[in-house]
């Protein structure tokens, strides 16, 4: 089995590649490798807990808590997340609060790394 | 595992979007790394700008002064005062008109690295080296 | 150099994939990326598509466009995203995105 990191810098809202992200990662879990997620940029507003899921737009909260019970590490960037103005303790529980060097060290000990920009 | 190699390949012009600065500000924290990895691991990235992405990088910029943020000119003088690898493409900068004295360096700082202005070829040189690649 | 890039978008405004050299290049198209792969009358094969023959097209986002996988390119093979895990852990050392 391998490891695969993830780098996901786009919105939840406002494009699809965020969707494909976790369902990339999912479905690497799901076959039994180790998956590591980094959000960066515009992603990182994602890990705000209590989404209302209105259908014409994603949500990442249910499928971020799925992914965390399947093992896949998730990790925001703590500056991009502050900025956009969502605090730690209004977190989805179980996403990891680092800086880019948690990436960078994901990177580090990974077979694939999958960078997904923001733009 | 020791030491691996990444390139960031920045292929998108600054200020617009945010992904290009981002890959700046990923590529510096090679320098801090090591804290989460193993003794003797370490990454070490090569920042590379192509295409689009060798706009905004000029000496002279003010967008503290005008949007209160960081210029891409300061990250780029960071990255060269943490000694980051920096390939510019030579033939992308011919092409938008841009000559080589107009990059800033970081000398006045104390930065023993300056930009280098290569070839294409040695930027493919740095893809095939790399262990992982990642493109913004 | 065995590179697989992901493609999500139809138009590509940057040539960086013109130039990179790589001895196995695969093409994941996804999102958008997936109307490279579609050929219908009158409409001229997209370029990409000469670049390689391992092209692979994301059933989810064919079918979620209402494109009949008959209609994609017969180069093009189908695969969901199960298989794309397969894909960039066996066939491919490093993975790209292209916008």
């Amino acid at each position: 089995m391998a490891n695969l990191t993830i780098g996901c810098f786009p919105g939840l809202v406002g494009s699809m590649t965020y969707d494909f992200a976790l369902k990339l990662a999912e479905a690497a879990v799901d076959k039994g490798h180790t998956v590591s997620i980094w959000f960066s940029g515009n992603a990182t507003g994602s890990v705000k807990a209590n989404q209302k899921h209105l259908k014409d737009y994603s949500t990442g909260e249910t499928h971020l808590k799925r992914l965390l019970e399947k093992g896949v590490e998730i990790c925001t960037c703590e500056a991009c997340t502050v900025a956009r103005g969502v605090q730690k303790p209004d977190g989805i529980e179980g996403v990891q609060w680092n800086a880019m060097h948690w990436y960078l060290a994901k990177i580090h000990g990974a077979d694939r790394v999958l960078q997904i920009g923001g733009e | 595992m020791g030491d691996v190699k990444v390139t960031f390949l920045v292929q998108r012009p600054q200020y617009k979007g945010e992904t290009s600065r981002l890959a700046i500000t990923h590529a510096i924290a090679y320098q801090t790394v090591e804290i989460l990895l193993d003794d003797g691991d370490t990454v070490t990235p090569d920042l590379c700008f192509v295409g689009e992405g060798v706009l905004g990088l000029e000496k002279g910029q003010k967008a503290m002064d005008l949007y209160g943020i960081t210029s891409t000119e300061s990250h780029m003088k960071n990255a060269m005062l943490v000694d980051l690898n920096i390939l510019v493409c030579k033939e992308d900068l011919q092409k938008y008109g841009i000559s080589e004295d107009s990059l800033p360096d970081a000398e006045e700082m104390g930065a023993e690295v300056k930009i280098n202005v290569v070839p294409f070829s040695d930027i493919q040189k740095s893809l095939e080296s790399a262990r992982h690649v990642l493109f913004f | 150099m065995k590179l697989g890039v992901f493609v999500s978008d139809y138009t590509l405004p940057w040539d960086t994939l013109d130039r990179i050299q790589a001895d196995t290049l695969g093409l994941i198209l996804v999102q958008n990326g997936i109307y490279h792969a579609v050929s219908r009358q009158g409409m001229q094969p997209s370029p990409l598509l000469g670049k390689t023959d391992q092209v692979y097209v994301l059933s989810e986002d064919v079918e979620t466009r209402g494109i009949d996988a008959s209609s994609l390119d017969a180069k093009a093979k189908v695969v969901t995203y199960s298989d794309v895990v397969d894909i960039i852990m066996n066939d491919f050392e490093k993975i790209a995105w292209m916008g």
